[in-house]
């Protein structure tokens, strides 16, 4: 037996584990880049700071939507240790059977974790992270049950923002946060379960620039979750930077003044700064206090019993009910009629009952006068006029032509289409054309007499409390608007580059001077539809319009703008089902509103006591 | 004066040199992994490098004592020796377990582990007993006594329990396997109660020893690598099990030999060389395809048993998680690492790998110099022990050379499982990696175990044989 031989086995098998391990090293480190992901899953964390959202702020300069601290309490599994769980529960006020499920929820809540890696799916709950136990409690919450946290180990309470609205106005115009939902994680990276989202009002339509930017923190932790330091010196962090806060031209103390003026009422007011096209206050009646919609809790608690009210607090109306304008649409009508020069301002048309009804009034024997009396059959008569032009043999086809003109020019005031308004929850509202008679009569199978009662905003013509205001905000331009908006500068740029757009009518100016005397009349001269919105030294033009709907009670409107000259505000008044005509409630509450914007006092106290006393059958 | 000059002109200096590389090495790591930003300061004596270093200057002076001694008093001494490191780990059965082991004698940090010790006294006695045997007329007795020699600290070592320095101890079945120490004798008397058989000596007793290393071996890396499957990020879509690598290593291994044995042995031999060889790796592949499909096929429950015991899957004791992370930390280093002090799996303060300083202390280094630093770890292993081989067989004195051997292979199973552990290769035993990790024990035992080597080398032409 040659034993010196054996040398060379003992050196060939440690040779080989070396060659064995240095290929599986090579394989290992340079080959296979599963253990770099394995490694930065175990190591590097991503943490992410979300920073306050973006504040609020009326015209004047007032704080309408802030932030303000909350506090969640955080629980972490691996440091709980033999957790009294009737003495925890009787602490934060629950049952121990909802202290055990609680603890379920959460890990359920965390979801699982497939590992393509390993074939395994594991859950993501980590004993030794820390988890929101219970979330979002206020300070005076918080002070009860913190002292006691010693002793439950394994709590502790840690410092959240939410939304805080000083002023509990305005709820339809700001909306409110809500946690984020699946496919909005899925859709935009930003973010991660359990954030909060816009999820009406401005808070949506604003929420890329009211969300700011989320710091990016790339840490090394430990094994117990411990950040350890910052990876690669923080090289690769970004700092948090909350978003810019955004400058409202609403009046919140004008847009608090309507809410009042509105309760017990279903109804809304929309005042527009004609010159800028800011939108001054949007009042929905009935609404709701925005901080009850602060929070998951808050949420889950009111959301349902503001859903179900038969009164629908949650509906923005101003944006998103489609009324039918009633009589206010006689001054668009006027102003078409005068353009299209199938009337003359001297033009006259008796008051015949026989074709429409009509109060008791004087024939108007010119177009001011019929704005002032409202006259129904003069106004069939100057849609006669516009629809049958005689521009072609048959009169179907001749009522084609004139409805598409007539279209063209309602479009240019903004109705049949949605604006562009910063805000979410807007309806376009619907001017019938062509297309939509030939849909329901025929092709050629309508004319002027199917189609009649559009021309005292009847029918088939809907349009939304907020056009109506943009429609008295272009007849104080005498011929152009803005495009409605809330928001008037966001954090040190102006408004959005739509808004500063001007959008011309195709009347031209000449004609809006007779419609607007036509307005004033309708207030200050006897006879008028609209006495009652009569101020002393603030000369309103308005027009009052009494809507018959098929749900009870005419609805009562009225759109105006004050001053006369250099107009300061245009206003649409709209109450649901007021007994009682344009002039009996809306006429009044413009009038209010006006005063109190431009005059910051309010000398009708008779006039504001009536409309604030008011509460409708329906609100009871 | 003449005999110092020679003592330090005939000590082997290179395999002194590679000792001394890998201390500092050593020590950097553990400066590295334990590093604490309240005391930057590596003499800083309440962190784990201050007290490193104080057992790094022990172990050295240790040395320098033992490299002073004469080296016949290590022969001569050894049968009191090897009894008193018996002694220690008798004695150390009775002290309070620490870590669920009794393992620990001293006061509080400054303990001393009597079986990192008893590793020298073994190979002190078992070199002594070797170097009295005449191999061609073995009995029944020179292997009992062989091997009574290495069972009884052994056993003693199982009671502390101490699994990874128990494993350690079969290294010495390989010095006995080059010495030639045959289990013929036992083998032969079962063998030639059967009629009609009447064998001298069988090719199994006297290869029984590497013959059941290489199939526990070859198992243990079936098993470990059956249940995984490897992918390429350059060849996307093509997944190979685990099992198919063991045998292209396997294949790889005979064709290296083929050639190697090509060029060494002489041309008549080729033929039977080569044979040898396919054979060879013919019963290696089909032990290994047996293995892996035998437990494949298990039951799940039995699966289950194996899996926890190699540590494969995820037990309450957490092996799986201890190499789960070690692997992430070591494949996570990349080709050139990621920093001195910059690993951020590994390092005692992230504590994602448990025991990065001391068994573990593989995953900081791989972790921190990538494959250019594992490749240079692995290599300067690897001239180490060959250098140690180098040195055993020019020894004149069995003694000298067994011990030497001994040497080579107790830092050859470190080197082996400590990282094999950390690469997937073996199962999680706790045991050091020489002059590498944390720890006195250890870092005194290798060093002093090493000095003796180099006092005997130094002293080789002294001994007339």
């Amino acid at each position: 037996m040659n034993l010196d031989a054996r040398r060379y086995v003992i050196l060939a098998f440690i040779l080989m584990v070396g060659v064995l391990y240095t290929s599986r090293l090579f394989y290992m480190q340079v080959v296979d880049d599963q253990w770099v992901l394995r490694a930065q899953e175990i190591a590097e964390k991503r943490w992410e700071i979300t920073p306050p959202r973006g504040v609020l702020f009326d015209r004047m300069g007032k704080k309408i939507v802030s932030n303000r601290t909350y506090y969640n309490l955080m629980m972490i599994e691996a440091e709980i240790h033999d957790l009294d769980t009737a003495k925890f529960a009787k602490l934060i006020g629950w049952t121990r059977e909802e202290v055990r499920n609680r603890f379920k929820e959460i890990v359920r809540g965390e979801g699982t974790y497939y590992n393509k890696n390993t074939g395994k799916r594991t859950a993501n709950y980590q004993k030794i992270r820390a988890y929101p136990f219970m979330k979002e409690l206020t300070l005076e919450e918080v002070a009860r049950i913190a002292p006691h946290l010693d002793n439950f180990k394994g709590f502790h309470e840690e410092v959240t923002s939410m939304r805080s609205y000083p002023y509990a106005n305005g709820a339809n115009i700001v909306g409110y946060l809500s946690e984020v939902s699946q496919e909005e994680i899925d859709e935009d990276h930003f973010y991660k379960p359990g954030d909060n989202i816009g999820k009406a009002g401005l808070e949506r339509f604003y929420e890329k620039e009211l969300r700011g930017r989320k710091g990016i923190r790339y840490i090394v932790t430990s094994a117990m979750n411990n950040a350890i330091e910052s990876y690669a010196d923080g090289k690769y962090d970004t700092s948090a930077l909350q978003g810019p806060p955004l400058k409202l031209g609403v009046d919140i103390q004008l847009q608090a003044y309507g809410e009042k003026l509105l309760k017990g009422k279903r109804g809304c007011i929309v005042a527009i700064e004609p010159s800028t096209g800011e939108i001054l206050a949007l009042v929905s009646s009935p609404s709701y206090d925005p901080n009850l919609m602060i929070g998951k809790r808050n949420i889950s608690m009111y959301y349902p019993k503001l859903l179900l009210d038969p009164n629908t607090p949650l509906l923005p109306r101003p944006l998103a009910s489609e009324y039918p304008p009633g009589s206010t649409f006689k001054l668009l009508n006027s102003l078409i009629a005068l353009q299209e020069g199938v009337i003359t301002p001297e033009f006259g048309a008796p008051c015949n009952k026989s074709v429409v009804g009509c109060h008791n009034h004087a024939s108007a024997g010119n177009l001011a006068d019929a704005i002032k009396h409202s006259c129904n059959p003069y106004y069939y008569a100057v849609m006669r006029r516009i629809v049958q032009q005689n521009r072609k043999k048959s009169v179907f086809a001749d009522a084609e032509v004139g409805l598409s003109r007539w279209v063209d020019y309602m479009k240019s005031f903004g109705l049949g289409h949605t604006l562009e308004t910063d805000i979410t929850g807007l309806r376009p509202g619907r001017i019938p054309d062509v297309a939509f008679y030939d849909k329901w009569y025929g092709h050629h199978r309508w004319a002027f007499s199917t189609i009649r009662s559009i021309s005292i905003g009847q029918g088939e013509v809907t349009i939304t409390p907020l056009q109506m205001a943009n429609v008295a905000a272009i007849i104080a331009n005498k011929g152009w608007y803005y495009t409605p908006h809330f928001v008037k500068a966001i954090g040190a740029n102006g408004p959005l580059p739509e808004y500063r757009k001007k959008h011309y009518s195709k009347i031209d100016t000449q004609y809006y001077d007779i419609v607007i005397e036509g307005m004033r009349r309708v207030v200050y001269e006897p006879g008028g539809t609209g006495r009652r919105a009569l101020l002393k030294d603030i000369v309103i033009c308005g027009k009052t319009g009494t809507v018959q709907n098929p749900h009870g009670e005419d609805h009562s409107t009225f759109i105006a703008f004050a001053p006369m000259d250099k107009p300061k505000i245009a206003i649409a008044v709209f109450i649901e089902n007021a007994k009682g005509g344009g002039g009996l409630w809306a006429a009044p509450t413009a009038s209010l509103m006006i005063e109190k914007y431009l005059k910051r006092k309010i000398t009708e106290k008779e006039r504001e006591k009536t409309i604030i006393d008011a509460v409708f059958s329906y609100m009871r | 004066m003449r005999k110092g000059d020679s003592l330090v002109a005939h000590m082997d200096w290179a395999l002194f040199a590679t000792y001394i590389v890998m201390l500092i090495i050593g020590m950097a790591t553990v400066y590295s992994v334990a590093y604490n930003e309240d005391h930057p300061n590596i003499y800083e004596y309440s962190e784990k490098y201050g007290k490193q270093l104080v057992w790094l200057g022990i172990s050295l002076f240790l040395g320098l004592m033992v490299f002073l001694i004469d080296s016949d008093i290590y022969r001569k001494f050894s049968v009191p020796i090897y009894l008193f490191t018996l002694f220690l780990l008798v004695i150390v059965l009775f002290t309070p377990k620490i870590n669920g082991a009794r393992a620990w004698l001293g006061i509080g940090s400054m303990g001393v582990q009597p079986a990192e010790f008893a590793k020298i006294g073994t190979a002190l006695l078992l070199a002594r007993f070797i170097s009295t045997v005449n191999v061609k007329q073995q009995n029944i007795q020179t292997v009992l006594i062989a091997n009574a020699i290495i069972l009884m600290p052994m056993v003693l070592i199982l009671l502390q329990p101490d699994a990874g320095t128990f494993v350690v101890f079969t290294s010495f079945l390989f010095v006995m396997y080059r010495e030639g120490i045959t289990y013929d004798p036992l083998i032969l008397r079962v063998i030639n109660r059967i009629p009609g058989i009447r064998f001298k000596s069988t090719w199994v007793g006297g290869h029984f020893i590497p013959i059941l290393f290489v199939v526990i071996m070859l198992s243990v890396v079936t098993l470990l690598m059956s249940n995984e499957v490897l992918e390429f990020s350059f060849l996307p879509n093509v997944k190979v099990p685990g099992f198919y690598s063991v045998v292209a290593t396997l294949l790889l291994i005979s064709l290296l030999f083929l050639i190697f044995l090509r060029v060494v042995s002489a041309r008549r031999e080729r033929g039977r060389a080569t044979l040898v060889v396919i054979l060879g790796f013919s019963m290696a592949a089909g032990l290994s395809s047996v293995v892996n499909y035998g437990f494949q096929g298990l039951r799940s429950h039995q699966k289950d048993r194996i899996e926890l015991f190699l540590g494969m899957k995820e037990d309450p004791n957490g092996k799986d998680y201890n190499r789960n992370r070690a692997m992430a930390a070591v494949g996570s280093g990349g080709f050139l690492g990621k920093g001195y002090r910059e690993a951020s799996v590994s390092s005692v303060r992230s504590n994602h790998v448990p025991e990065s300083e001391t068994d573990f202390i593989f995953c900081p280094f791989a972790e921190e110099w990538g494959f250019a630093g594992t490749f240079i770890l692995v290599a300067l292993y690897m001239f180490m022990l060959v250098r140690i081989i180098i040195i055993a067989e020019r020894q004149r004195a069995v003694f000298n050379r067994v011990y030497a051997y001994t040497v080579a292979m107790i830092l050859f199973y470190h080197f082996a499982i400590n990282i094999g552990m950390n690469i997937g290769f073996a199962p999680v035993i706790g045991i050091p990696l020489p002059f590498f990790s944390y720890g006195g024990s250890s870092m005194m035992s290798f060093s002093v175990m090493m000095f003796i080597l180099l006092k005997l080398d130094s002293q080789r032409r002294d001994v007339l044989q």
